[in-house]
């Protein structure tokens, strides 16, 4: 007997054991085998840019989704739904009787609309669920598409930004918990509604109005001189925030599977490796300027059109020379001989190390997929013949972004910035920040007195020299053009140029610098300062109102070339009568609007500078 | 003999203890079963009325057999025996026999089944008390006293496992060896046995290793999970999640088809689920209970028949209960025996409601 009473013991005991010490395990199996998931797909983390317009967006929608198991009347269902749907009852008849836990009802029960989803919902059918789903949807299609990137068919981020932050950026799952039995039946027991986690937000240091304009400008270019490829970046050079950056040609991110993979990955301004030309003579000059081996208005140099070393002879892009200038004019003409001269002043040493302190030869770092580093010579391999070429811009190979990294270093005081476009990643619900980029300092290059020269200099050039094309009036700006003559099996191209612009403003203390470069424009000649110029000041002309830069005292006049069209003080007409007001404003071309003889509006209005022949609008009443 | 002797009223502990297990079985075949019959047969109650039309009738020839006089068993018992001989035989036919759980078991009448084995265990200990009652002198001889005995036991096993019903067969065994060991069989005899039946084992294991990894099993059970370890897989989500307060009753979960059967071998689980420890506590309180009032009605019982009938008898459910409770807990590997009183089952409850009617009436002639 009193085995007998033990062995009870003992099976009381490992029901206690079961049941207290094995709960935990034992009941998260069981739980496991009971329930049942309905997914719920997340949403997927919003792309915002700096002033908080979406880029990057998700549309919600509606599916039907049916477990073949709950459903008694398959009959009676295939009819109802088939009928709801328009579809056929023998199509619908095999999603209801299929053997599977969950059925997808695919593609006719997916992004129901509204209507249709309602009626279903009223139907109160057994087994038969509508879930919501969510698509990955880009409002502004091509719109800064190498850099945001695409999702695929299951919403995963497979380029871009999307890819890089996918795991922020995927939200997860939630699901409609239910009880079922063995056989997959519902049970009448608690249902547990778990709300899918969307996925984190995300800043981009991105501005939408900046973007935009280069987008545009990079389409027109494309269609004005059909070039090959196209691309440009701004950037604020006060923190290496990326304020728009594309690449011609786009594609678009809902229809990434219509492009090559080349024309996906390619994110042009920080992928391209060319030589750069004369933009990079602005680090020959900032060298110069802080070694202080060059006064640039009282040191005075000679080009009589080429220069010899070597042996080698190094022409100068103007045919003749430019004569005796001082070294001011050779950055405002962009004088090689002139910069040669520089170059063999530093020494290869002093260049090269300014050259791998401004960035160039490594990566910038900026939080993107697919960045280049581009090329500069062994120092072992530098002879007097590399040295030259080098310091104007010739036998060293950069990406835009460095270019663009290493110029807002020489004018923001001297400090180079590691570039970045996130700015902050976001949590969806209480908008609390997960992470934010702040601005990192990766050197000092150049003295703050030596980038007040360099601003100075490359004012000039936008002024007096080959960058007044890029001219604003009352702004000042800064630049410097580059022509570069493309590289195809270790020999130049003939007539194949990468025409580039270097431009800043306002030029006493840059707010944005933008580049823009033009890879064989057709029907134009291929100068830097024709091509990009232009294309730079609309975008700095778009960015003074996105970024709210005021007007600049000290502003100074642009040099006129004969021919060209000067700026002109609109005048103030209202209140004239139409013929007074037509001999104010002859230097333009005037449109009306409005019915009577007296001016009581006018655009743009009173002491403006605007070009001659411009446009300008009355508006006339009574 | 007897017949002479005093008259007492019945055990009333043990037939009030009965009474409860019976109908609290009854209830819980309910809860354990309704699914599973909805499902086979559109009658939730399918189950629960079988049961209770056996349990009725098993109640009636508990309180008839409590009125008749024990020893005329002893009179009856080669009759019984063989009685059940030629049915455990005619089970065997197809087209008189049916198979039911891969087991030609039954002896099907409608929707009722009848186990011509769940009476051989009862007319075996007849048998064998009376055998040993005879044979007082012999027992310490292994030729002339045990050997006769054993060779019948083993017939009897031989038929049972030609059905086959495995966990039927040792139950007998064991409670045929009980009713030796306690009728005197030398002890040798059974540490003999004993090695034999390990050699036996051992043997079996080398032949196919794979025997072992299949007893091994219940030690963790998720190493086969959908093989050997099924059963007490779903026999631990049960009794794990219920928690030691339990469900409550009817929201067993593991009944909703993860348990198959829930109301036949794993009927304790589903108890355990709904009721937690309480429920566990109330069912071998009463088992035991049961038990030791068992014991006592053979302790006091004035002539040796009843002494081994009574023991016998006690101890065949004391054995069967905790072997089933045993593989319900995962303390040992599945072997396919009911729980008494509890488990679904028609000629087990009327065999062993019988049984208790037998004990009932010994327990009348106490000193």
């Amino acid at each position: 007997m009193l085995v007998i009473v033990f062995l009870f013991l003992l099976i009381i005991g490992k029901v206690f054991y079961i049941q207290v010490i094995q709960y935990k395990k034992l009941n998260n199996y069981a739980t496991g085998l009971w329930s049942r998931n309905l997914p719920i797909e997340a949403n997927r983390g919003i792309i915002y840019d700096i002033n908080g317009t979406i880029l990057a967006d998700n549309i919600t929608t509606t599916s039907l989704v049916l477990i073949p198991n709950q459903i008694k009347d398959k009959e009676n269902t295939a009819t109802l739904l088939a009928q709801i749907l328009g579809v056929s009852k023998e199509d619908m008849m095999e999603h209801v009787t299929k053997i599977a836990s969950i059925e997808r009802v695919h593609p006719e029960g997916r992004r129901l609309s509204y209507d249709i989803a309602d009626k279903i919902n009223e139907l109160k059918l057994p087994g038969v669920y509508l879930i919501k789903e969510s698509k990955r949807y880009y409002p502004y299609d091509t719109f800064l598409s190498h850099t945001i990137g695409f999702v695929g068919i299951d919403n995963q981020g497979l380029a871009g930004l999307e890819l890089i932050y996918d795991e922020y950026l995927t939200g997860s799952y939630g699901a409609i918990k239910y009880f079922s039995d063995a056989k997959g039946n519902r049970l009448e027991l608690s249902e547990v509604y778990e709300q899918p986690q969307d996925g984190i937000n995300m800043t981009l240091t991105i501005n939408y109005d900046i973007q935009a304009s280069v987008e545009r400008e990079l389409d027109n270019v494309m269609s004005k001189y059909s070039p090959e490829q196209a691309w440009g970046i701004a950037m604020d050079p006060n923190s290496g925030e990326i304020l728009a950056i594309a690449s011609r040609p786009a594609f678009s991110p809902s229809n990434y599977s219509d492009y090559t993979v080349e024309e996906i990955n390619r994110n042009l301004p920080i992928w391209m490796t060319y030589e750069p030309g004369s933009t990079f003579k602005i680090v020959t000059l900032a060298a110069s300027v802080n070694e202080k081996i060059v006064d640039l208005n009282n040191d005075y140099f000679y080009d009589g059109g080429a220069v010899t070393v070597e042996g080698a002879t190094l022409h100068c892009w103007k045919h003749g020379g430019h004569g005796q200038q001082t070294y001011l004019q050779v950055v405002e003409n962009s004088c090689n001989p002139g910069f040669v001269n520089l170059g063999l002043k530093l020494g290869k040493e002093k260049l090269f190390d300014y050259i791998r302190n401004f960035g160039f030869g490594s990566k910038t770092g900026i939080d993107l997929n697919g960045e280049s580093s581009g090329i500069i010579f062994n120092l072992d391999k530098v002879g007097p013949v590399e040295l030259a070429t080098t310091a104007f811009g010739q036998g060293v190979s950069v990406t835009p972004i460095q270019q663009i990294t290493a110029v807002s270093a020489a004018i923001n005081g001297g400090i180079l910035y590691k570039p970045y476009i996130v700015k902050s990643l976001n949590e969806p619900e209480t908008n609390s920040v997960i992470k934010e980029n702040k601005p990192t300092v990766v050197r000092q290059v150049i003295t703050k007195e030596a980038s007040d020269i360099v601003k100075y200099a490359l004012e000039s050039v936008v002024q007096n020299g080959t960058g007044r094309n890029a001219f604003i009036d009352g702004y000042r700006v800064g630049g410097k053009t580059g022509t570069a003559q493309k590289v195809q099996d270790g020999h130049y191209m003939v007539g194949n140029y990468i025409t580039s612009f270097m431009g800043f403003l306002p030029a006493d203390d840059p707010q944005i610098v933008v580049y823009i470069a033009v890879d064989n424009a057709k029907g134009v000649s291929q100068y830097g300062g024709t091509v990009a110029a232009p294309i730079v000041r609309n975008i700095l002309v778009d960015a003074i109102e996105a970024l709210d830069i005021s007007k600049r005292d000290g502003a100074g006049e642009k040099n006129y070339n004969v021919g060209e069209k000067h700026y002109k003080v609109v005048s103030n007409v209202i209140g004239m009568s139409v013929n007074d007001a037509k001999k104010a404003l002859g230097d333009f071309t005037l449109e009306f609007s409005g019915s009577g003889s007296i001016v009581s509006f006018q655009s743009p209005t009173a002491n403006e500078k605007i070009l001659e022949g411009d446009v300008v609008r009355l508006y006339l009443s009574e | 003999m007897g017949d002479s002797m005093k008259k007492n009223s019945v055990d009333v502990l043990l037939l009030i203890s009965v009474l409860a297990i019976s109908i609290f079985g009854i209830i819980m075949i309910y809860s354990a079963s309704y699914v599973w019959a909805e499902y086979k047969f559109n009658d939730p109650f399918k189950f629960v009325k079988n049961q209770g039309i056996f349990f009725v009738i098993g109640v009636i020839f508990m309180i008839i057999i409590s009125k008749l006089n024990y020893h005329k068993y002893y009179d009856r018992a080669n009759t019984l025996l063989i009685g059940c001989l030629v049915l455990l035989v005619l089970v065997l036919i197809p087209g008189i026999g049916t198979v039911r759980n891969g087991s030609r078991s039954w002896f099907g009448i409608g929707s009722f089944g009848i186990q011509p084995s769940e009476f051989t265990k009862l007319a075996l200990i007849i048998f064998t008390s009376k055998y040993l009652v005879n044979n007082e002198k012999l027992v310490g001889n292994f030729k002339k006293g045990v050997l006769p005995i054993l060779a019948i036991l083993f017939l009897v096993f031989g038929l049972i496992m030609l059905q086959p019903d495995f966990g039927t067969g040792m139950i007998i065994i064991m409670s045929i060896m009980g009713l030796l060991f306690v009728g005197g069989v030398n002890f040798k005899f059974f540490l003999k046995l004993g090695i034999v039946g390990v050699l036996g084992i051992v043997g079996l294991i080398v032949v196919a290793p794979y025997r072992l990894k299949r007893i091994l099993s219940f030690l963790n059970p998720w190493s086969d999970p959908l093989g050997s370890g099924f059963q007490i897989i779903q026999s631990l989500y049960a009794i794990g999640p219920g928690g030691l307060f339990g469900y409550g009753f009817l929201n067993s979960r593991q009944k909703h088809f993860y348990l198959p059967e829930p109301q036949t071998d794993f009927i304790f689980s589903i108890i355990s689920e709904e009721f937690g420890v309480m429920g566990i506590f109330i069912v071998s309180l009463l088992f035991i209970t049961i038990i030791y009032t068992g014991f006592k009605i053979a302790k006091r019982s004035n002539d040796l028949f009843g002494k081994y009938l009574a023991f016998g008898i006690t101890f065949q459910i004391a054995f069967q209960a905790i072997l089933n409770l045993m593989v319900v807990v995962g303390l040992i590997p599945v072997t396919g025996v009911t729980l008494p009183f509890l488990s679904y089952g028609g000629s087990s409850l009327l065999i062993t409601l019988c049984s208790i009617g037998i004990l009932l009436n010994i327990s009348r002639y106490e000193k």
